[in-house]
């Protein structure tokens, strides 16, 4: 598969999938971290993996890091507390 | 080929996943962002598996590893002679199967790890880890 303008847009993805995994622990408020955590950076990688030659390991990444994985951290934010303390 | 290609990018930012991961398990209290750790450094760890399977040595560039008709239905080419090209051009596809089961296996512990969560949170009314354990230590 081939990506337009080169391989900038994954260098740029990999840039930021490092830079949200750093950001998602700073905030206090969980929701923002496990939106920011476990979604879209677990997105960004999905894309870079379709870059990597893996298109099974891609979809399976980007369902699991779309859709499951902020749902139960979701859950478990909603059924304990919000604010880190 | 230049010094910075995206196989040693690749490499770099799985290193820094993994470290991001290790400090924030280590070094934060709260435990949900352990959790989010946790998912990071499963994550460094597949990139690393996945970026090994990636090849850059073949012009033209890599194909994903699936055998479909174009291979077969070329001009006086015979199965082996498919089959050789085939892997010839491929990424090499071992690490990916791997990383699928490692995916899916990270998901399934990242969601016992959360049900625990939330019944520790039930019992000791706290998320951070230091009153959960000092609660712990004092009960005896």
């Amino acid at each position: 598969m081939t990506f337009p303008f080169g391989d900038i847009p994954v260098y740029a993805l990999l840039i930021a999938s490092v830079a949200v995994a750093i950001l998602s622990l700073l905030p206090k408020d969980l929701y923002k971290a496990v939106i920011v955590g476990g979604g879209i950076e677990g997105l960004s990688l999905a894309v870079l993996y379709q870059r990597l030659l893996a298109a099974d390991v891609s979809i399976t990444q980007a369902i699991l890091a779309s859709a499951l994985l902020p749902a139960l951290m979701f859950i478990a934010v909603y059924k304990t507390s919000r604010w880190e303390t | 080929m230049s010094l910075v290609n995206i196989q040693v990018a690749s490499f770099i930012g799985s290193v820094s996943l993994i470290l991001i991961g290790l400090v924030a398990i280590l070094f934060i209290d709260n435990l949900i962002k352990k959790v989010l750790g946790m998912m990071f450094l499963t994550d460094g760890v597949n990139l690393f598996l996945v970026t090994l399977g990636f090849r850059l040595d073949v012009p033209g560039g890599a194909i994903v590893p699936i055998f479909t008709e174009a291979f077969y239905k070329a001009e006086n080419a015979s199965m082996g002679v498919a089959a050789r090209e085939f892997a010839d051009k491929a990424g090499f596809c071992l690490p990916y199967a791997l990383v699928l089961t490692n995916i899916v296996i990270g998901a399934a512990t990242t969601a016992v790890v959360l049900g625990l969560i939330i019944k520790m949170y039930q019992k000791h009314k706290s998320l951070n880890a230091s009153e959960v354990l000092g609660e712990v230590i004092q009960r005896g």
